[in-house]
């Protein structure tokens, strides 16, 4: 017989209750010995090398930039975060000191759970200062708007559930291999969850916080949507709760009659909030201004966001902007001045601009020049200056007067997004003739031979075109724009 | 009683002849410092590892194809790298460096078999399979990572050295997905690219330098 299997004394009935000091020592033991402040290192030349540079590559918008928590630290963290879970819960036997410890006082999962919050105090401690780090970076630019706490809170739910999952690893099949398993696995998980959220493969998938890149202007025009985000952290902290019963429901033998039933009802719990979540989840419906979850949505949130624009004056034309873009007029103006000049006064050209959401252009079935008299509503990215997705200050230029050649020469259906060239071979000669007379650099020729013959014809009777007298340019379009708009007008047909 | 008063003891009889392969005390010294790594158990990961390698080309899980396709393997080879770097770990510390004359080559050899171990098996894990850059990034791949495993190793112990080929992955994860051409980050590189084989050869051989020149870092254990 050893020591553990010796039947437990009864405890005696005057004992007094143990002192909660002696838990908030045991805590500091195990904040102490914790291997997780020996990944901080690591884990900030990480956060500098990939989140927070993507983050300072957009623009200074909140939401923009916090999507990076759960899209770029959040699969940093998770690595890390399993493997040093598992290396501490798998410690007792690793050191053959399981027997020593069974016959301590203190129930063991109570000592479990212990060692499992010292990590996890570590993991919200280090994600916490990155979060500060890139919100302090942010209000120091931004010029709109606040902090957005969901993904904050969502990121950290998780990060509990893989520290938790990390743990129980290390606690069921204790070895040195347990951590770098449990850490591909959870980055496999990550991996797993992006895939399924990108691709959209289920209405399950928002379940993962590992959620796709935001519009450039979401929470600017419209509130953010908490719905999914509540979902996730019920779902999450649901989980966890499961994780860390089934530990304690492990050890049962050695527990009282108190922590089984605690153990049972923390399982029930979770899997109670786990199973809402994703009952929820499956009445999740995608609307133009993000995704709502009738029985979590706030009608409040559906209003839009008030604001007074910021306008300046490109050849003349007024051009607004949300507040938040302030820093972008200047070269908005100067990218646009150009174009109005070569459309200065013709039928349909735009007498303002205005910044619209890109959700509100393509719920207008993506009309882009509208009203009278004409509005040019643009919706605008939000990396001007730097290089996110490839976007640069040229791109950014060449971006803006395709967008209002594009609208202006194809009328109503000028709604224009990146992609192959629209509108019929007179109109795609017009756009390019325009863009060239306003500098911007294009590129054809591009794709198969018979679309690249195509594009040779067009590029030809574009470069005819843009070789004409301003004034001769300008007397043609104002006779001829409606049956271009129309599409009647042929190559052969350009001057 | 002083030691000074102890009695001589009488001579150990012979020792019994050897009755097997093993008892012999080559193979004896060569068993029982695999089993202190837990070579074992290390084989046992790297037969995992292909296994989820298998299941991820059979049920393609990659992330879209060209690079991104490549993002799953890499990261299993990483796993796999990661499980040689922590068998470097020893239990015994000093006393083993102290006594072991043998010691070098038990860890040259060590590392090199499972390195060797880790290819073979996610080579038949994707075996019959598509694997996006073919078994030779397989070979490639595992190696670099292995040697930097085995470097961080020497430097802070075997118990974290897991770590560094898991940050080596996901500096590579960011190379696959930005098209990175630098030599250095070889899993961004095609699997024929010299430079890539070069680099991830050289941190390979330095790795296997360190680990049997130096082993393991014996470190506190946290």
């Amino acid at each position: 017989m050893t020591l553990t299997d010796a039947p437990a004394r009864p405890r005696p009935r005057d004992a007094g209750r143990a002192s909660p000091m002696s838990l908030w020592r045991l805590l500091w033991l195990e904040l102490r010995r914790n291997a997780m402040p020996w990944m901080f290192p690591l884990l900030a030349a990480l956060f500098v090398f990939d989140p927070f540079r993507t983050a300072m590559g957009y623009g200074p918008f909140w939401d923009l930039r916090a999507s990076v928590l759960e899209n770029k630290l959040l699969p940093d963290f998770v690595l890390f975060v399993a493997g040093v879970a598992a290396w501490m819960g798998s410690r007792d036997s690793r050191r053959h000191t399981r027997d020593l410890v069974d016959a301590t006082a203190r129930p063991r999962w109570t000592a479990q759970l212990t060692t499992w919050a010292a990590t996890t105090l570590w993991v919200a401690a280090g994600f916490l200062i990155c979060v500060a780090v890139l919100y302090g970076v942010t209000a120091s630019q931004a010029t709109w708007g606040g902090p957005p706490w969901w993904p904050v809170a969502v990121s950290l739910a998780e990060l509990a559930l893989i520290s938790a999952l990390g743990f129980a690893a290390g606690t069921f099949f204790p070895s040195r291999f347990t951590a770098p398993l449990a850490a591909v696995g959870a980055f496999l998980l990550c991996l797993e969850g992006f895939r399924n959220a990108v691709g959209r493969s289920s209405v399950y998938a928002l379940l993962s916080p590992t959620t796709s890149v935001p519009d450039d202007d979401t929470g600017l025009f419209r509130h953010y949507l908490p719905d999914v985000s509540i979902a996730q952290l019920m779902f999450l902290i649901g989980l966890t709760l499961v994780v860390l019963a089934a530990l304690g429901l492990r050890r049962a033998a050695d527990a009282g009659p108190r922590l089984r039933r605690a153990a049972a009802v923390i399982a029930v719990a979770g899997l109670a909030a786990a199973g809402t979540a994703i009952g929820l989840t499956g009445t999740a419906r995608t609307q133009a201004y993000g995704t709502v979850i009738p029985a979590l949505h706030d009608a409040a949130n559906d209003r839009p966001i008030p604001y007074t624009p910021v306008c300046g004056q490109a050849a003349g034309v007024p051009v607004c902007v949300h507040p938040a873009y302030r820093n972008f007029l200047p070269a908005m103006t100067a990218a646009l001045a150009p174009v109005f000049r070569q459309i200065a006064s013709l039928p349909g050209a735009p007498a303002r601009v205005d910044q619209v959401a890109v959700n509100d252009l393509i719920a207008s079935n993506g009309a882009a020049i509208t009203g009278v008299p004409p509005v040019f509503r643009l919706p605008v990215p939000a990396t001007p200056d730097e290089t996110s997705f490839g976007q640069n200050a040229s791109t950014f230029s060449s971006y803006l007067q395709s967008t209002l050649v594009t609208g202006f020469v194809l009328g109503a259906h000028g709604f224009v997004a990146y992609g192959p060239p629209v509108g019929t071979p007179a109109q795609q000669a017009v756009v390019l003739a325009l863009l060239q007379k306003a500098g911007t650099a294009i590129q054809t020729g591009a794709g198969p031979e018979s679309a690249h013959a195509k594009a040779e014809q067009v590029a030809a009777a574009a470069r005819r075109f843009a070789a004409q007298p301003a004034a001769t340019r300008h007397a043609w379009l104002a006779g001829h724009l409606a049956a271009l708009r129309a599409g009647r007008i042929t190559l052969a047909q350009l001057p | 009683m002083t030691a000074a008063g102890l009695q001589k003891p009488e001579p150990r009889a012979e020792a019994s002849r050897p009755r097997g392969l093993l008892d012999h005390s080559g193979p004896r010294l060569v068993r029982l410092h695999l089993a202190s790594r837990r070579v074992p158990g290390a084989l046992a990961a790297l037969a995992l590892c292909a296994l989820v390698l298998r299941a991820a080309l059979i049920w393609h899980w990659s992330l879209g194809n060209g690079n991104g396709a490549q993002q799953l393997p890499v990261l299993i080879e990483a796993g796999a790298a990661s499980i040689i770097a922590v068998t470097a770990q020893s239990p015994f510390g000093d006393p083993e460096r102290a006594t072991g004359r043998w010691l070098p080559y038990l860890r040259l050899g060590t590392a090199v078999g499972l390195t060797a171990a880790a290819f073979a098996a996610l080579a038949a894990g994707a075996a019959a399979e598509h694997l996006p850059g073919g078994t030779l990034d397989i070979l490639r791949n595992t190696a670099g990572m292995t040697g930097i495993g085995l470097l961080l190793a020497a430097v802070i112990g075997g118990a974290l050295a897991w770590t560094g080929p898991m940050a080596y992955m996901i500096v590579a994860q960011f190379g696959l997905m930005g098209d990175w051409t630098s030599p250095w980050v070889w899993p961004a590189r095609p699997p024929h690219d010299a430079g890539a084989a070069l680099c991830a050869g050289l941190v390979f051989v330095a790795g296997i330098v360190a680990a049997t020149v130096r082993g393991a870092r014996a470190f506190r254990e946290v």
